[in-house]
């Protein structure tokens, strides 16, 4: 049921009309519609993201957790905002949760994001897209001490029993991975089970703790089975390595990626 | 007047709505004397504000129009003007800001940074107005100055540093610390007008001395003297002082004081910052364009004895006639002195010199430079320059907004009608947002404005006024429309059956710009447009722009680009050219996809969190697309976009559905495309009357 109110909420109200306020009909191709659906799925294709998942599938399942870790100032927040845009651009709803930055600052890291992700293309389509995806993307902004799993949840049910807002991915930003997270992971876990969506973290990491064998930091010690993929961002001499310490691509795709400083843009080492 | 610059200010109050303004303004001018007795905003003495000197405005407890005034506190001349908080009032404020030197950015301690906090603070950075912060209402309940100055930070991104902490706060506050005396400021005496000095509580001292290193930490950085000094552990008051004025000045550091107007503590304290830390009319640098030389920029120099350069900023029609606000930015104006309005070039003879006091006024001889003052029967136009004799210097023009809602206004009798068109004539010249045409079809008198209440305030002030009474009809939304596409035309005008004949051919395409409104092009090779045509195709283009075909609303971004045409030996003329034009452009306009756009407008309400699902309900119903929501504890702010067409009499929908607790700002934001269900209805619309007026 869930899944048919989101793809609902997606069509909008009219469902006679297709993003752009154009009339669709099956039978007619819309030339201006198909180069706008070829801008959006040359980025999608063009976004490094889709080597650390399958191919126009999303790298986490339904009631699946993911994590970014890094050291401070390394770049969790372009990572997760780039996590966001690959979806957003697939048509789904991303909800952005910060418990650090402002409503501002978030959309302003979107804006920037996003357009060093399509800088190269035709500024009006550009644009275009940008209005389009904005209706998919809602940011909410707790303090850290304010912030609980019951309060997000009732936050979102505010949300949802109107038909606002369905998320089909929650980014958090920010969320403290101290002492007591493992009840509140687990409760956010059931909650991400229930309302089949998955969910990203940033976590952030220090320099003084070493990680285990396997790569995964002491933060996450005891919880790392609630994590479907963890994903790494390492600084190696000049670049920033992006790596999947688990889940993700197995075949050895994903292990080139870097964060390009200038633009804190994911991209492949040959580029 | 003596004019020592470096002991003058020109500041202006200016902050979001209701966070005591112009209570603070009433304060300072009690405290420097000015007036003897203290009356509240919207005060039960039925007196009212000071500042306030609008029936209206005291009424409403709203501030309408900035209001000068001038005072003097500890040997420096201090001009201040308090402007409006509400954001359809805006224009107030950006000419307030584009003539003062420095401004008191006020906040509430309890409602923090909110949104005309952001817009006023994004029109200081425009005109480059360093600022000082009072953080105000520090005895509310739920005051906490320091959740202030981290959102100054936060949101508005600026370098925030405390000069104060406050003793007590919310019923128990009692003063403040000063952090750059280290002493405790009471504030004694029926109005707080007598200020005592003690040493820290020791409950406070750590917290003081604490907040003090914080202090020296931000201003050691303009200043190496105090960075030396602060290793060596003795900093001094006037070399802390001189480190932060530095900051401030160059608007890297924001200091921050603290208080409560209402209760009279902390006032004089921010007149001694507003004296040592905000700049002097000399330490601006200001400039004009040298209409002469290519618009290059001159720099003003701030001395009485050079040629005179004064920008007029404010308009207002009294019962003795023109009242001309200026600021002198260099040389000075006086009594029977001939200056020369550098827009049309009339010679100006200046009559009487007024020193404004809100609704009083007081004459002198001079206005030396950096001082503001009024002149009277002077015809002039806001925002025009006047210079001496002789020079051709232009001061930069202030931002002006374009409006975004209008209104029919039919008067209800033979004497309304005489008296309205008196006061529109009155009110579009003193507010440029303001504006006023006739509808050719229906014969109604338009009015647009900023919002809601800019038009209610104007509507009111015409019956008080002028006593013309008018009926209203539903406001109407600044539609517009624009393509989406590149349309090209290839028109030949022909009429050649008799008489002088009209020839002319234009071919070019037209396409959408987000730059401008209208950009023209000429890529004609070869001639086939003779030169002394090109400019009558542009100008039957732009004529076009007025009425769009689609709807019959103002054409905005479009780019005309015209590559080749035909030209007639005989035939083609001016009038020609100007008839081909029109009709290319609407061969390309059929063929570019018009679509009709909207004003959007930003919404951001801040509402207590148990009604955030009700509010955001409410904002989805109207078209709004909600971009976040922040949680501040108990209150909770809400950011969206919604089209102006659906935030009429929002106001009392959001009273009803939060109990009156939450409150919401509208500023505009952008046009968009409005959803083709509703392109329909409108063209359905526009059909219908059309057909009613026929």
């Amino acid at each position: 049921m869930k899944t048919d109110q989101k793809k609902a909420i997606r069509l909008g109200t009219n469902s006679r009309l297709n993003g752009h306020g154009l009339p669709a009909y099956d039978n007619i191709i819309n030339l201006k519609e198909r180069s706008f659906m070829m801008l959006k799925k040359d980025l999608t294709l063009r976004n490094p993201l889709r080597l650390l998942g399958k191919e126009n599938q999303d790298i986490l399942p339904k009631g699946g957790f993911g994590a970014v870790l890094a050291r401070a100032g390394v770049g969790k927040t372009a990572i997760m905002v780039q996590l966001s845009l690959e979806t957003l651009l697939r048509g789904k709803n991303v909800l952005h949760v910060s418990l650090s930055d402002p409503v501002n600052k978030v959309s302003l890291w979107y804006k920037e994001v996003f357009h060093n992700l399509a800088d190269q293309y035709n500024a009006q389509q550009v644009n275009q897209l940008w209005e389009s995806i904005l209706h998919h993307r809602f940011i909410m902004t707790f303090k850290v001490e304010g912030f609980s799993v019951p309060k997000l949840e009732e936050r979102l049910a505010d949300l949802t029993e109107q038909n606002i807002f369905l998320p089909d991915m929650i980014v958090i930003d920010g969320f403290p991975f101290d002492d007591g997270v493992e009840a509140s992971l687990k409760q956010l876990k059931a909650f991400a089970e229930d309302h089949d969506l998955c969910i990203w973290f940033s976590v952030r990491t220090h320099r003084h703790e070493k990680p285990q064998p396997d790569g995964i930091p002491p933060e996450l010690t005891h919880i790392d089975d609630l994590f479907e993929v963890v994903i790494q961002l390492q600084s190696e001499g000049k670049n920033i390595h992006v790596k999947a310490t688990k889940g993700g691509r197995t075949d050895g795709l994903a292990s080139g990626l870097i964060l390009d400083p200038s633009t804190m843009l994911m991209v492949t080492e040959s580029d | 007047m003596i004019n020592d610059l470096t002991n003058v200010r020109n500041i202006g109050i200016s902050a979001h709505i209701d966070s005591g303004k112009t209570t603070l303004t009433e304060r300072i001018l009690f405290y420097t004397n000015r007036i003897h007795t203290i009356h509240d905003v919207k005060g039960k003495d039925g007196v009212g504000a000071t500042m306030d000197s609008m029936e209206l405005e005291k009424e409403r407890g709203i501030t309408i129009a900035s209001a000068a005034t001038y005072c003097q506190w500890r040997d420096h001349k201090i001009n201040i003007i308090d402007t409006p908080g509400h954001v359809d009032f805006t224009i107030e404020v950006e000419r307030s800001l584009r003539v003062l030197d420095g401004a008191v950015l006020v906040l509430c301690s309890v409602g923090g940074v909110q949104s005309q906090s952001i817009t006023v603070d994004r029109q200081m950075k425009r005109y480059k107005v360093p600022c000082i912060a009072f953080i105000n209402k520090c005895d509310r309940s739920g005051a906490n100055p320091f959740r202030v100055m981290n959102q100054l930070k936060r949101k508005l991104g600026h370098n925030a540093v405390a000069l104060q902490i406050p003793i007590g706060l919310e019923a128990d506050m009692e003063g403040v610390v000063d952090l750059v005396s280290m002493k405790a400021l009471y504030f004694d005496g029926e109005n707080g007008e007598l200020v005592r000095e003690e040493s820290i509580p020791d409950t406070l001292l750590e917290e003081a001395e604490e907040k003090r290193e914080e202090l020296i930490d931000s201003a050691s950085m303009f200043s190496d003297e105090l960075m030396e000094a602060a290793l060596e552990g003795n900093v001094t008051e006037d070399l802390l002082i001189g480190a932060i004025r530095k900051g401030t000045l160059t608007r890297e550091l924001t200091p921050v004081l603290m208080g409560s107007a209402y209760k009279n503590k902390g006032v004089q304290p921010l007149l001694d910052a507003v004296t040592e830390l905000l700049p002097c009319p000399s330490d601006i640098e200001n400039q004009a364009l040298d209409m002469d030389n290519n618009e290059t920029t001159v720099t003003l120099a701030s001395d009485s004895d050079k040629p005179v350069v004064a920008l007029a900023f404010k308009l207002e029609d009294g019962k003795y006639g023109q009242l001309t606000y200026i600021r002198v930015y260099q040389g000075s104006v006086s009594k029977g002195s001939t200056i020369v309005n550098a827009r049309s070039g009339k010679k100006v003879k200046v009559g009487r010199l007024v020193r404004m006091h809100a609704d009083q006024m007081e004459d002198i001889d001079t206005i030396p430079s950096g001082y503001i003052g009024a002149l009277f029967g002077i015809e002039c136009a806001s925002g025009d320059t006047f210079t001496a004799k002789d020079m051709h210097l232009s001061m930069t023009s202030m931002y002006v907004p374009e409006p975004v809602i209008s209104l029919a206004i039919v008067p209800k009798d033979k004497a309304s009608q005489n008296n309205m068109s008196k006061a529109l004539n009155r009110f579009t010249k003193e507010d440029p947002t303001f504006k006023t045409y006739v509808n050719q079809e229906t014969g109604d008198t338009i009015v647009s404005g900023m919002g809601e209440l800019h038009l209610d305030v104007y509507i009111e002030r015409m019956r008080r006024e002028y006593n013309a009474d008018v009926e209203t009809g539903m406001p109407r939304v600044a539609y517009r429309e624009t393509i989406t596409q590149r349309g090209e035309f290839n028109y030949t005008h022909k009429k050649q059956t008799g008489g002088s004949g009209q020839y002319g051919r234009v071919a070019g395409y037209l396409e959408p710009t987000a730059e401008n409104d209208f950009e023209f092009e000429n890529k004609v090779t070869g001639g086939s447009i003779p030169t002394q045509f090109i400019s009558s195709c542009e100008k039957g283009f732009k004529a076009c722009l007025a009425k769009g075909p689609k709807m019959e609303l103002p054409v905005t971004g479009i780019r005309v680009l015209i590559n080749d045409g035909a030209s007639h030996a005989v035939d083609s003329s001016e009038m020609a050219f100007q008839a081909a034009a029109r009709g290319a452009f609407l061969e390309g306009y059929a063929r570019a996809k018009a679509v009709i756009q909207e004003p959007i407008m930003t919404v951001v309400v801040e509402t207590p969190t148990e009604f955030q699902g009700a509010v955001m309900g409410t904002l989805n119903q109207r078209r709004g697309m909600i971009l976040g929501s922040q949680d501040e504890g108990a209150m909770c702010v809400i950011d969206a976009r919604v089209p102006l067409a659906d935030m009429f009499g929002y106001s009392t929908v959001l009273r009803s559905s939060t109990q009156g607790k939450a409150q919401f700002t509208m500023e505009f934001s952008d046009y968009k495309q409005v959803p083709q269900s509703i392109a329909e209805e409108l063209i359905k619309k526009a059909q219908e009357n059309k057909k009613n007026v026929a």
